[in-house]
């Protein structure tokens, strides 16, 4: 497992369009944007409309929170302070299990992960799990690998 | 072919040394590089009556560089980008002059690129003390994924998976553009060297090492655009613009982590317009520059805009294909990996050079034109240099294109 992440050092600032989404992780719960009027799914939420439809009335869809990690960097150099002390940390982007459209489209949502390189490869499916920070009103999304899979791949040095 | 095809030119180039720290502001750097860029054009300050510039919040302005210059200008606006957005406004030029709101405009980019205002945010010392997490930023920097290396190393290791190459693939383009860097004078690391070189340096973030990054810089460069007919009179044969596309956007109407393929680069359909525009073939590409930010962006750029097959880029560059005298020269300055980083306008002055036959190496006669070829003996001048592409990258999402031809062509 990466070392702890130092969160006194990062500020997480919501916005008009995201407050509710950091409101739902506090309450443990994953969710994504979801169109009112046809349906369409995003992510990260600071689009406030639909790609598909243009339309702005626009609302929350509460995901499972379990997906399929599609690819990954293994950060060695941190660049964020708060990260010094978790390198070498996986930074995943994982496809949505309940999120996938009848038009093929897909959301995918990214993240840190709570194992280490050696445990992380494409293909495996993932789970996200909280992590309280220093910040009362910030809880953050990590990701964790949940099971096995057939046909996973692995960054070969 | 387009309407304004061969219409324009490029007229004058000029850039500051690529520094770490330059010891200036960005305001002196870009007055530095606009006066490189009139001299070389054979231009006098009061010829110029238009002038734009890009910058990500980190730059001077072009009312600042005119005001110190003293000149008078009939048309000034800044836009907010990056990478790719040189050879946007090379369009936006082109349709401002052929509407009459100016006769001659200047580009220019400044950036204290190492010493000022880093990509992804780290301070000149080192790590971010406190990140502020806001917009875009509350989904990467809070979960300490901020850093182009960081950020298109997703794209990177997909790209790993789906194509099944190796990172051997990312180090010939290290290699190739390495060898270029050690024939200009210009560039900040000019020590040849070797693929098992890339594979030994350290990492940064996998599957990327240092070898795969560009060398961060404070720099200044500009560019000289004007119409064909004063073109003629001026110093240099004139390059003219053929054709290109500018900060195309991805087709898919998703972020760019939902995209179908995250390494599909946007000019996957820009390319068919700016071929189409300039009215040639890949044939008939005599070389290329691309947007080397990191080796492998070079191999997704070489396949989105049709240089080869979807997914046969590593397979493309072996074997140093990419090398000045073979197949396809790709960035014969050394590129943003070994020349330093201008956030794509080096690639343009460089084409420029080279379609000039006028490439400042290490001949003595370069600037009249006259080189050996001998590239033990430093020079970097193509022997064929007629018609160049330049593609230029935002991001995976955002792409952009610019063909030019010399006199010969």
């Amino acid at each position: 497992m990466p070392g702890p992440i130092d969160y006194s050092k990062l500020r997480i600032l919501p916005d008009y369009d995201t407050v509710e989404w950091w409101a739902g992780t506090k309450q443990r719960k994953y969710l994504v944007r979801q169109c009112n009027a046809c349906g369409h799914k995003w992510f990260p939420p600071i689009f406030p409309a639909c790609a598909r439809c243009t339309s702005m009335d626009i609302g929350w869809f509460e995901t499972a929170g379990r997906g399929v990690l599609h690819s990954y960097v293994v950060v060695v150099q941190p660049i964020v302070g708060a990260f010094i002390g978790a390198v070498p940390y996986v930074v995943a982007i994982i496809e949505l299990d309940d999120c996938k459209e009848a038009d093929g489209s897909v959301t995918r949502v990214a993240g840190v992960m709570l194992n280490d390189e050696a445990e992380v490869a494409i293909g495996l499916p993932c789970a996200v799990e909280y992590e309280e920070t220093s910040d009362a009103k910030i809880v953050m999304p990590r990701w964790r690998v949940s099971g096995t899979a057939a046909n996973t791949w692995k960054f070969a040095e | 072919m387009g309407a304004l095809t061969d219409k324009y030119c490029i007229v004058g180039v000029g850039e500051t040394p690529h520094m770490r720290p330059s010891n200036r502001t960005t305001l002196s750097m870009a007055c530095e590089a606009v006066r490189k860029a009139l001299a070389d054009a054979g231009l006098e300050a009061r010829d110029v009556d238009g002038m734009t510039s890009y910058s990500i919040g980190d730059s001077t302005t072009s009312p600042h560089v005119a005001t110190a210059l003293g000149m008078r200008l009939n048309y000034a606006v800044d836009i907010f980008g990056g990478g790719s957005s040189g050879e946007a406004l090379v369009a936006n030029a082109i349709g401002l002059i052929e509407a009459g709101y100016c006769k001659t405009m200047v580009i220019f980019r400044s950036m204290n690129g190492r010493s000022g205002r880093r990509m992804g945010g780290q301070t000149p010392g080192g790590p971010i003390p406190v990140a502020l997490a806001e917009g875009d930023g509350q989904f990467n920097i809070g979960w300490g994924w901020t850093t182009p290396a960081q950020r298109f190393g997703m794209s990177a290791m997909r790209y790993l998976r789906d194509t099944g190459c190796t990172t051997r693939a990312f180090a010939e383009i290290a290699v190739a553009h390495r060898y270029h860097a050690s024939l200009n004078p210009k560039a900040r690391h000019r020590s040849p060297i070797t693929i098992e070189d890339h594979q030994r340096s350290r990492w940064i973030v996998k599957p990327l090492r240092l070898l795969d990054c560009c060398q961060e810089t404070d720099v200044s460069v500009a560019i000289i655009v004007t119409s064909r007919e004063r073109a003629y009179d001026l110093r240099h044969p004139p390059v003219f613009i053929m054709g290109g596309y500018a900060r195309t956007l991805t087709d898919s109407p998703q972020w760019n982590y939902s995209r179908e393929e995250l390494h599909y680069v946007a000019g996957n359909y820009g390319w068919k317009r700016a071929f189409g525009m300039a009215g040639i073939t890949h044939k008939d590409v005599d070389f290329v520059s691309c947007y080397d930010a990191f080796t492998f962006t070079t191999l997704i750029q070489l396949e989105a805009n049709a240089f080869c097959g979807k997914g046969e880029a590593g397979e493309f560059v072996k074997g140093g294909r990419l090398r000045i005298d073979r197949e396809l020269p790709s960035n014969l300055s050394g590129g943003h990996l070994s020349e330093g980083y201008t956030h794509g306008v080096q690639m343009v002055i460089e084409n420029v050079r080279q379609l000039r036959h006028r490439a400042d190496d290490a001949c003595p006669g370069w600037a009249e034109g006259r080189h050996s070829y001998d590239r033990a003996a430093g020079c970097r001048q193509l022997k064929q240099a007629d018609i160049c592409c330049g593609m230029g990258w935002g991001w995976e999402n955002m792409a952009s294109c610019l063909i030019l031809r010399g006199m010969a062509a």
